[in-house]
């Protein structure tokens, strides 16, 4: 086991301006109510860059949405932290831009659903898409690391190469492409976002040539969708190895998603410190090691590669938390991906994006394709 | 590759920055940290925007005089031109 974590993901709050169909948020969301106060993360900031924690991620929900997220910058960067904010920046405007900037990020990653405005916004749930562009040029403005996102799947893959020389044109330093990873709403919307198995191999190439056009001015970072695989994600680099997250109550949890899985306990920030909950908290010993895997994953050569792949996905496809990743080739539940890739690639039915006036008309429209993420209490 | 020039002034890249500790130097960016040590966290660190790429290649060739002088601005060329394209150094 390593020491120490690498990274702490900082989910400070699950509100969200955006209803993204993609969203891999928990169905259960936390409400305000049970949010950590400023001085409580600062002192959970403080204790990460004591144990070792090099980067921190600000995530959600959005974290605009946290009136104080300035002040929980600053405390992540005077305790030593390299912080890194993931919004959708709905919520910026240039002004708070530079406070933040001023107070310490190194980097900011923004979110984009598609290039085109309709599109964006009909997957988004939000009128969202002009916004972002006009603070992509604002951020420029800045010295400060930038990363656009683009989450990809089957609504939008026909267009992968205009959107990447869309999100180009924002002159990120970085640009990733994302496949839909199948948690939370995602898993409910897995139907309508799965792609397909032309889509992905067109992808591929889309990317690596991407990848030489722009070598040196933008990184390009993309992984193949484990569903379409050999084998299965290193998820989090493997259990309670490198990464801590906190959610927006304060409880610890060794990914995003581990709330899925029956029987876990997970303690909280409030009761205990992150070097305890790193080291003996039984949520994070639970698959560290090699002792609870079955075969194969147990006499497999690629064990200390990809740890049996995702306990989370395991559990919401096998509902056994202990099987192996069911993305795997050698995995006894394969057969849950391949029925569902059968069913993604026998069509190839694409939904034209909607406009509407309201968010709950947008639903009304959107009903037989996918449930937009909602908001916590 | 993009190789420095003998007047390029080399420096870390917008959002990578030095962290750790002064024993274990680590240079952060967006998605990670190298620990840099001996002669790559020297170059690293003459790497401040300042002095220039020949700069560089003097300062390591008279502190390694018994290798290959020519071999040293290689490596160093090399070094610089990997980092680069990870983003990591700009020139």
């Amino acid at each position: 086991m390593s020491s120490q974590p690498l990274a702490l993901i900082a989910e400070i709050t699950h509100r969200c301006p955006l209803h993204c169909v993609y969203c891999s948020n928990p169905l259960q969301l936390t409400g305000v109510k049970l949010e950590l106060a400023t001085d409580e993360w600062a002192r959970v900031f403080r204790e990460a860059a004591q144990l070792g924690v090099l980067h921190l991620h600000l995530t959600g929900g959005e974290p605009l949405a946290r009136p104080d997220l300035t002040e929980l910058i600053q405390a992540a960067h005077t305790a030593g932290l390299y912080t890194n904010l993931i919004t959708s920046s709905v919520g910026l405007a240039e002004d708070r831009l530079r406070a933040l900037v001023d107070a310490g990020l190194d980097h900011i990653q923004v979110s984009f659903q598609d290039s085109h405005d309709t599109a964006a916004n009909w997957i988004a749930g939000a009128k969202a898409h002009a916004h972002k562009v006009a603070l992509a040029h604002a951020i420029r403005k800045h010295r400060l690391a930038f990363t656009v996102n683009l989450v990809v799947h089957r609504q939008n893959l026909d267009h992968l190469a205009e959107m990447i020389e869309f999100l180009a044109g924002l002159e990120p330093d970085r640009m990733e492409i994302a496949h839909a990873q199948y948690y939370g709403w995602a898993l409910a919307n897995r139907a309508s976002l799965l792609p397909t198995r032309a889509q992905i191999e067109s992808a591929v190439e889309i990317v690596a040539a991407a990848e030489k056009r722009f070598a040196g001015k933008i990184r390009i970072d993309s992984v193949i969708p484990d569903y379409y695989a050999r084998y299965p994600k290193a998820c989090m680099g493997g259990w309670g190895r490198k990464l801590m997250l906190i959610d927006p109550a304060g409880r610890a949890l060794p990914c995003h998603a581990a709330n899925v899985i029956p029987g876990l306990h997970f303690d909280n920030v409030r009761e205990r410190s992150l070097q305890w909950l790193w080291q003996e908290s039984a949520a994070f010993q639970r698959f560290r090691g090699e002792h609870w895997m079955p075969e194969p994953c147990r006499s497999c050569d690629r064990r200390l590669e990809d740890f049996g792949g995702c306990r989370c996905q395991a559990f919401l496809l096998t509902e056994d938390e202990n099987a192996t990743d069911p993305t795997c080739s050698k995995a006894p539940h394969r057969n849950l991906i391949d029925v569902a890739l059968l069913t993604a690639n026998e069509e190839n039915d694409f939904a034209q994006p909607v406009a509407a006036d309201s968010f709950r008309q947008l639903q009304e429209k959107t009903s037989a394709l996918w449930s937009y993420r909602l908001n916590p209490e | 590759m993009a190789f420095p020039e003998d007047n390029s002034q080399p420096k870390l890249a917008t959002g990578c920055r030095w962290g750790g500790t002064e024993e274990d130097r680590v240079v952060l960016f967006p998605e990670g940290a190298i620990k840099v040590t001996g002669t790559g966290r020297r170059i690293l660190e003459a790497c401040d925007g300042e002095r220039t790429f020949q700069d560089i290649v003097n300062e390591l060739q008279a502190n390694y005089s018994a290798s290959d002088p020519g071999k040293i601005r290689q490596d160093i060329a090399n070094f610089l031109a990997s980092l680069q394209e990870k983003r990591i150094v700009d020139y």
